[in-house]
């Protein structure tokens, strides 16, 4: 990592949702280095997704800020946040479903791009936009069924979709909620393989939500465990698979809070 | 390569020959020599046709459901009734402002409407514009010093277009002010819809059914959804004025109840768009003239049945209740059409060709 690099793409500070008196996330603090790929993991209902919510712009914060290269992005909305270069994917899949697949694409780069107010001219007319929606289809192994209602692929190929999405909005930072949830065990590798694939482009900053320990082992720099919206630890994948904390986390971590 | 030419083949096919061979059909209309009667049916489906598309523009593209369509379909027509009755003269000028006025008052209106009601969601919105609706056929009939009240307002067009006008004939056609008005809002009906072909073809468009399809991704993706939303109600309430306006310049007439009520105006809205297909426009043709021509000619099934069997009184009876047969009708139509007519239509193309479906 070069000198330029080494302050922090995104900050995160204090970070606190409360749903009623419940605290989903509760005062987390924490930083991501660009071009680096930082997972976030915990058990069920540690708050992650909500986490990535907040980081996205889906939800707005009781307390606490959001820093983007310094910037406080606190109170900006989902578009404007994804404009800045903030993608998302979703743990639910969350793709257009009536459209094809090429289009659900093609409105992605079509946002990049900013023609979304244009109502003069055919849509096919934009050629451009076809072409390299398709070239992306091409990178995911998805460009034969590019005219298929995306409804109609499998729930693999639909994963293979989102993130096809989310490449052709070249976000410099992206969040995926994991992208491997309700997946069979011979659709993964080929998810890994895209994963790996924009992670060796070292143009991209990743941030990862996932469950399968092993997976994100070898893919992430760093990983942060939460458990009850709180941040329990930040480290190296050594440190934290190694740390009797989280270990107690992950397999008893109920048991120990009676 | 392969993609565009496979698109290509897609826009100029059956999609697009049988559009134009319905409207070589209306234009031909007034030489086939008809009737009052069928003039009068081939021009309110001319009209409603458009009202419906700019309906599914809302609803078949953005997933906006509003039942306020018929209240600026009705303000068209009393914008158009105001500047060619009422406080005006029949003179083109006039008839030029009130279509203006009738989109200048929608425009604003529709803008006012969405900054109100697009915060809340789905039914609500829905409702909010009910209210509207209901709102503005009280103050149509309560404002009667201003509105004409109950018995509404008489509409004298000017030149070309007052029935008194008769140049003389062509190719055995007599040329008369109906006539022309008949070509005037056939041609003003056929930009409109041009205009929402072309509009639901842009990219804007295709960013409205991305909003139908999941308003969070779209959100996600970076189009601030609000904003298209907006867009896409004022240009269908816009064209629905439009459309309104045209109809008070061929009914010569407007009063609340056949202008504004929900039940005369929204409801057939709505049953046409459902026939015709969501998300489709050219299925706003199929709906209305189905809806149009059934609630034209089931009435006269009765007499018919009187004359063919006289003693069959069973029969009459049941054709005296022709609303049950539009009933059954309509129910074997969403059977057999369950994405309207347009809609299965398509989709029956698709397979039949072993293409994979799409919708739009």
């Amino acid at each position: 990592m070069n000198a330029t690099n080494n302050n922090p793409i995104i900050a995160v500070k204090d970070l606190t949702i409360r749903f009623g008196g419940h605290a989903a996330v509760d005062q987390v603090s924490l930083e991501v280095m660009p071009f680096t790929l930082k997972s976030i993991i915990g058990p069920n209902g540690a708050g992650k997704t909500t986490f990535f919510n907040l980081l996205s712009g889906q939800y707005k914060p009781t307390g606490g800020k959001v820093f983007l290269k310094g910037k406080d992005i606190t109170n900006l909305s989902a578009p404007m946040r994804c404009r800045l270069g903030l993608g998302r994917s979703f743990q639910l899949t969350n793709i257009f479903p009536l459209l094809t697949v090429l289009e659900n694409v093609r409105l992605a780069i079509q946002a990049r791009k900013g023609y979304g107010f244009n109502f003069w001219r055919h849509y096919l007319h934009f050629s451009a936009c076809e072409d390299e929606a398709y070239q992306i289809l091409k990178e995911v192994l998805l460009d034969e069924k590019w005219l298929y209602p995306a409804n109609l692929l499998t729930h693999g190929e639909q994963r293979k979709l989102e993130m096809a999405i989310l490449m052709a909005l070249k976000p410099e930072i992206l969040f995926l909620d994991e992208p491997t949830a309700g997946m069979s065990q011979e659709e993964v590798p080929a998810i890994l393989e895209i994963l790996e694939r924009i992670k060796s482009m070292g143009d991209k900053t990743i941030l990862l939500v996932e469950h399968k320990m092993d997976m994100i082992m070898n893919l992430s720099d760093s990983i942060a465990v939460l458990q009850d919206g709180r941040l329990i630890a930040d480290s190296d994948p050594e440190t934290i698979y190694r740390s009797k904390e989280v270990q107690e986390a992950y397999l008893g971590g109920g048991a120990k809070r009676e | 390569m392969l993609r565009r030419e496979q698109r290509k083949k897609r826009y100029y096919s059956i999609g697009f020959v049988l559009p134009c061979l319905v409207l070589a059909l209306f234009v031909l209309i007034p030489f086939l020599g008809p009737s009052y009667k069928t003039l009068d049916l081939a021009l309110k489906i001319i009209i409603f046709a458009s009202l419906v598309a700019s309906f599914d523009i809302m609803l078949g593209y953005t997933g906006i459901l509003s039942f306020g369509h018929g209240m600026f379909f009705g303000i068209g027509a009393y914008c158009v009734a105001f500047l060619n009755g009422k406080y005006g003269d029949p003179t083109y000028f006039h008839l030029f402002l009130g279509l203006l006025l009738a989109v200048a008052v929608a425009c604003v209106l529709a803008l006012i409407v969405s900054l109100i009601s697009l915060r809340v969601k789905a039914i609500f919105f829905a409702m909010i514009t009910l209210a509207l609706a209901e709102l503005t056929i009280v103050l149509a009939n309560k404002l009667s010093h201003f509105t004409g009240g109950e018995d509404g307002i008489s509409i004298s067009l000017p030149g070309i277009f007052s029935a008194a006008f008769s140049p003389g004939s062509f190719l055995g056609l007599d040329i008369s002010g109906r006539v022309i008005t008949y070509y005037f809002i056939l041609l003003a009906c056929l930009g409109l819809f041009a205009l929402m072909l072309r509009f639901t073809h842009s990219p804007l468009g295709r960013v409205l059914q991305a909003i139908r399809d999941n308003t969070d991704r779209a959100e996600a993706l970076g189009y601030k959804t609000f904003y298209f939303q907006t867009l896409s109600i004022v240009l269908g309430c816009t064209v629905a004025a439009m459309t309104g306006g045209l109809y008070a310049m061929w009914v010569g007439y407007v009063n609340p109840e056949s202008t504004l009520e929900v039940m005369a105006i929204m409801l057939n809205v709505l049953l046409m768009v459902i026939i015709g297909g969501m998300g489709t426009l050219y299925g706003g043709i199929v709906g209305a003239a189905f809806l149009l021509i059934t609630q034209t000619f089931l009435p006269d099934l009765q007499k018919l049945a009187i004359d063919l069997f006289p003693n069959a009184s069973l029969l009459h009876t049941i054709l005296e209740r022709w609303l049950l047969l539009f009933g059954i009708l309509f129910i074997l139509v969403v059977i057999f059409f369950p994405k309207g007519v347009v809609g299965s239509a398509r989709e029956f193309i698709a397979r039949a060709r072993g293409e994979a479906f799409f919708s739009s």
